[in-house]
């Protein structure tokens, strides 16, 4: 049927289909190589950061690949940064890249750094299962492999594992808490907002909990375990719903300070958001050492928090692969012992706060 | 002809969520009894206020057998934009425009990629998952940003007794109802879900319709935006992270068909997102295993898959049968 002041098209006509056809082509090329250039606009390639052009002996200076699995929070950038940093004082050659929580997408750019030939590699896995095949592709290469801040599951490949004491930090911080409860002279209700339940650090915080709650007696009476996956919604939710169940509660843990706001939102909403000293003051404590954190410290809210000292774990991290390079053996794990910090040493540790760093700088 | 009466298997499958949730309100309630005081449920029908208005968007876009998975990264860009302008000093309004904006721009990308450039959703809408993650992640430089005071309040804030997120929703299901129910728009829409062919043949613009459905689900993604940063106070590189599952979810849950055209956007969202929240709810307030949560909610969802599952079928085994149905949605 015609339709008035339309064009009659024969649809079955080959130039038109052909014409059709490449306009359609040609678009949706353009749009899926728009939408992965932009999609790789948050997942850098591996890119050359420093590079030093003459190393203190006159050799070659070292080139280390740094495969992050994420840079999604304050804590990576933090960490990715002191590496690069570290490097730099060393004139150490810094390849770096992101692998958007991919575990293949990791493994691949590993691969492409044991092609390039790096004289070590510095991981943080996306979990201890999928870094082992990139453990083993480099151990066959004979690279040096650093776990940063994340191990591996149990393997008979050799690597190096620098990490916290995620354990022994949280019971210290723990402790502290618990002796500002014991202070009030009553039986404290407690929550603690855990991390991922697969994620090994969260467990570290977890296990570091308990035990200090354990060795407490009956100081404090844990009344809730929420998991929060690492998101702060779910804690927003597990603070208010613990709060219905138990308005009476006085002591928090945060398995990660970057949940603090969701505390605050609560407390703030029931009238409990009160400064350490104040009547009807919550105890606060967390882990991290992170720019909120510290600015809530640093305002008398929050008690206590435990903190990985980034700077040292990432220097110890370019430092083992420059001393294998030298001939030493790699250890297998070299721990961060890291440090809890309260409302009496924040003046005096808030230098090794890397949180504080982070807040300065803003 | 009498139309043929409905049978009680299909009327059992069609108020599966319905029953499902007075079970887990029910058990939970004999467990711990403050679970049903008045501050508790309020507090988890305000818990549930920002994946509710997702929900609401992912309503229109499931009808027209689609899906968008980019409304978490939209509330992330979203949320990152007005927390920049909230600490220069610019006024709320203009953040929470801003956040409503980008919601309508994300969706209207979607919507070009999806009809003009006849992109498959999942990856058009995965793209800009993507790209809003990255774009959210640059603008913040992954820091987080916490906001004044004066802006958690508005999470909090209370008009004739109901707090302000719990009146926007009820403004949002109101027009979305009346959108899908009162309008020729609505009918053309789930026409376009059940059979796009079919609708285009009967002369409905359907790609007009289906691009129309992005827009409002990135709009709905923009609001619950706002409701979730009132709520929080505070935007983390993780802002809105899996609101797209949670939407879907609760959509599922509520009896919204995957696979297009079947389906109400009251109660059934809104109950999924309520059900979702409820069963975390009770669970931290009965001291539950934290081992335990993710088994039982997944357990649920299944539960409602496999019920729509069920649904579908039998509803296509029934419509084969020469004769009517006196309630198909």
């Amino acid at each position: 049927m015609d339709i008035p002041g339309r064009r009659r098209f024969n649809v079955l006509s080959p130039e038109l289909t052909g014409i059709m056809n490449t306009r359609t082509f040609l678009l949706r090329s353009a749009a899926v190589v728009a939408a992965l250039t932009l999609a790789g606009c948050d997942r850098p390639e591996p890119a050359i950061t420093s590079t030093p052009t003459i190393s203190p002996g006159g050799a070659d200076p070292l080139t280390i690949g740094v495969a992050f699995e994420t840079l999604q929070t304050e804590y990576w950038v933090a960490g990715l940064d002191a590496i690069k940093a570290s490097a730099h004082r060393r004139n150490v050659r810094v390849l770096e890249s992101v692998a958007d929580g991919d575990a293949n997408r990791q493994l691949e750019q590993v691969k492409n750094f044991i092609n390039r030939r790096v004289d070590g590699l510095i991981i943080v896995p996306k979990d201890g299962k999928t870094v082992i095949p990139m453990i083993k592709a480099a151990n066959a290469a004979q690279i040096p492999v650093v776990l940063y801040n994340r191990p591996s599951d149990p393997t008979d490949a050799p690597h190096t594992v620098v990490a916290p004491d995620n354990f022994a930090i949280t019971k210290a911080t723990v402790e502290y808490l618990i002796g500002e409860a014991r202070k009030t002279g009553r039986k404290v209700k407690a929550l603690v907002l855990l991390g991922d339940l697969g994620d090994v650090n969260a467990m570290g915080r977890r296990d570091g909990f308990e035990a200090a709650v354990k060795e407490a007696g009956d100081a404090i009476e844990v009344v809730a375990r929420v998991p929060t996956e690492w998101k702060q919604e779910k804690a927003l939710a597990g603070v208010q719903s613990a709060f219905q169940a138990n308005p009476d509660i006085g002591l928090i843990f945060t398995s990660s300070d970057f949940m603090f706001p969701s505390i605050k939102s609560v407390l703030s909403s029931q009238g409990k958001w009160k400064k350490v000293g104040e009547p009807g003051h919550v105890i606060l404590g967390g882990f991290d050492g992170d720019a909120t954190a510290y600015q809530l410290m640093k305002d008398g809210y929050v008690d206590a928090t435990g903190v990985q000292d980034v700077f040292w774990e990432s220097d110890q991290a370019v430092q083992v692969i420059a001393e294998v390079k030298d001939g030493k053996p790699a250890p297998a794990r070299i721990e961060d012992k890291g440090f809890v910090i309260t409302q009496a040493n924040l003046k005096e540790l808030e230098s090794r706060m890397w949180g504080a760093q982070v807040a300065n700088r803003k | 002809m009498n139309p043929t009466p409905v049978p009680l298997t299909f009327r059992l499958l069609q108020a599966a969520t319905p029953l499902l949730f007075l079970m887990v309100v029910l058990v939970f309630g004999l467990l711990e009894p403050r679970f049903f005081s008045f501050s508790n449920l309020q507090g988890i029908l305000l818990q549930s206020t920002a994946t509710a208005l997702v929900a609401v968007g992912m309503t229109f876009v499931l009808l027209v057998a689609g899906v968008d998975l980019s409304v978490g990264a939209l509330m992330f860009v979203g949320a990152a934009l007005a927390g920049k302008l909230i600490l220069a000093g610019q006024p709320v309004a203009l953040a929470l425009a801003v956040m409503l904006a980008v919601g309508v721009v994300g969706g209207t990308v979607n919507a070009l990629l999806v009809t003009r450039l006849r992109l498959i959703a999942f990856v058009a809408t995965l793209g800009l998952l993507h790209v809003g993650r990255g774009l959210g992640l640059w603008i913040t430089q992954t820091r987080a940003m916490n906001l004044p005071d004066s802006f958690l309040q508005l999470g909090s804030a209370q008009w004739l007794g109901l707090p302000l997120p719990l009146w926007l929703l009820s403004v949002v299901v109101l027009a979305a109802w009346t959108l899908l129910n009162r309008t020729p728009f609505g009918r053309h829409l789930y026409a376009t879900g059940f059979s796009e062919e079919a609708a285009r043949k009967a002369g409905l613009p359907t790609r007009r319709i289906i691009g129309l459905a992005y827009v409002l689900c990135g709009a709905c993604a923009g609001l619950g935006g706002m409701v979730a940063l009132a709520q929080l106070g505070a935007v983390s590189p993780s802002f809105g992270e899996y609101y797209e599952f949670e939407a879907i979810t609760a959509c599922v849950l509520g009896g919204i068909s995957l696979f297009g055209g079947r389906g109400q956007v009251f109660p059934g969202p809104i109950l999924g997102a309520v059900l979702v929240k409820s069963l975390f709810n009770g669970l931290v307030m009965i001291q539950a295993d934290p081992y335990l949560f993710p088994v039982i909610t997944g357990a649920v969802i299944f539960f409602a898959v496999g019920v729509d599952s069920l649904r579908a079928r039998w509803l296509q085994r029934w419509n084969q049968r020469p004769i009517y149905l006196t309630d198909p949605v």
